[in-house]
């Protein structure tokens, strides 16, 4: 893995993407502003010296999402379609979490933009609530989520069902690199309680054939319960794109196992 | 070209995308806009509730270039898809389609070609919970029929 900002000398480099293709990017980032219980009832109350606060943090965060690239050195100045941020008060834990969505259609992603406006609207909370509270903390300032681009979807770990459809939270995400040449192969909704398992990897090598029919019967020959993976109505897609017995497997691919749709 | 997708866990704002697609410009005629909601009742008769899967990603890009091909298609000024993921009741609405054109056809037609491809191609899953348990929804043969009908049209 290289970093796409250091040239070859390792310095400084702004990242040529005049040829990347134009996708639809997103990215969803979050942060918390930790106060004490006192201050967050003022909050809630809008009876802060400065006013109504979260109205004028959100405003703060979409203007720093706009301004990211007079911030941060070597980021692009974007032409952002949509910034949004929610604040959720959480008087359990007595802070104020903050995320920021930002999307756009251009050739560079937009996580940077969604930091900068979870950090400036936590900024922007301190400022207004400093005058009765010195000690709040800004946390967890991070990325949620990221999608469109070369590297496909981006989705932290957590304990929130990404992907629902049983008891237990389940979630699709593009999981750690593994060193042999290997495919990740999910199971989604009823085949994921039918073969009794959300996703496993499959070492190249073990494939008498490389496509997915291969694939299938050195499944079936782990474990019964994978025969079913040969009926005709379930669906095989590859790194999110739909294939079939004799599409070709190549490492690090994501292969995907699924029932007919039925959604609408 | 105006698409927009979503695929979300809150349910959707407002009644329906008429007032926000019409807003600030006068050249959209017509706004066709379908909401698809949980009814009480489906596979079994009793239906407490339903929640949807899907495949983060390629969900997302499949509606897309469901949109995209209706843009192909016909005239249009605008398309909007959400549809909702996670846990819904009956009543609630689980997809709302809506097609802007400059003249009522191009709109009802592209609204009624996405919803087909929509509901045999998108990877989203239901699950029902019924007072007799809970199940997977079956794929039905019309839906097929009913994407069929487009193939060859255009």
């Amino acid at each position: 893995m290289q970093l796409t900002h250091l040239n070859a000398h390792g310095e400084a480099s702004m990242v040529d993407v005049g040829d990347k293709e134009e996708t639809r990017r997103e990215a969803i980032a979050s942060g918390r502003i930790v106060m004490q219980p006192e201050t967050l009832a003022l909050l809630v109350d809008g009876a802060l010296p400065k006013g109504d606060v979260i109205a004028t943090a959100r405003i703060a965060g979409i203007q720093a999402a706009k301004r990211t690239h007079e911030l941060i050195p070597l980021c692009h100045s974007l032409a952002l379609s949509k910034v949004a941020l929610e604040f959720d008060i959480d008087v359990a834990q007595s802070c104020v979490h903050v995320e920021a969505m930002c999307r756009l259609i251009g050739r560079t992603g937009v996580e940077m933009e969604a930091l900068t406006a979870v950090s400036v609207a936590c900024l922007t909370l301190y400022d207004m609530c400093k005058a009765v509270d010195k000690d709040m903390r800004i946390e967890a300032v991070q990325l949620e989520h990221k999608s469109g681009g070369r590297r496909g979807v981006y989705q932290r770990s957590t304990d929130a069902p990404i992907v629902t459809g049983d008891s237990a939270a389940r979630e699709v995400s593009l999981g750690e690199r593994c060193d042999a040449p290997s495919v990740r192969v999910k199971f989604l909704a009823e085949l994921r309680e039918r073969v009794g398992e959300s996703e496993t990897v499959v070492a190249l090598d073990e494939l008498e054939n490389c496509d997915v029919a291969g694939l299938k019967t050195t499944l079936a020959a782990r474990d019964a319960a994978f025969e079913t993976l040969g009926e005709r109505r379930i669906l095989c897609a590859i790194n999110q794109v739909m294939a079939n017995d004799s599409t070709r497997i190549t490492d690090e691919d994501e292969v995907a196992f699924f029932p007919p749709v039925t959604g609408g | 070209m105006d698409i927009r997708v979503s695929v979300q866990h809150e349910p959707f704002n407002g009644l329906d995308d008429s007032r926000e697609l019409g807003q600030g410009r006068t050249d959209i005629g017509a706004v066709v806009c379908f909401t698809g909601l949980v009814r009480d009742f489906n596979e079994s008769p009793d239906v407490t509730g339903l929640t949807l899967e899907h495949y983060p990603g390629m969900t997302e890009r499949t509606l897309e270039d469901i949109g995209q091909e209706a843009w192909k298609r016909w005239s249009l000024k605008a398309v909007r898809i959400v549809h909702r993921v996670g846990y819904m009741a009956p009543g609630d609405g689980i997809v709302r389609v809506s097609a802007a054109s400059a003249h009522r056809r191009d709109a009802f037609e592209a609204c009624d070609f996405i919803m087909d491809f929509l509901k045999t191609q998108a990877p989203f899953w239901k699950k029902e919970h019924a007072t007799s348990g809970d199940y997977w929804v079956k794929e039905r043969a019309t839906d097929y029929a009913d994407a069929e009908r487009w193939h060859g049209s255009r």
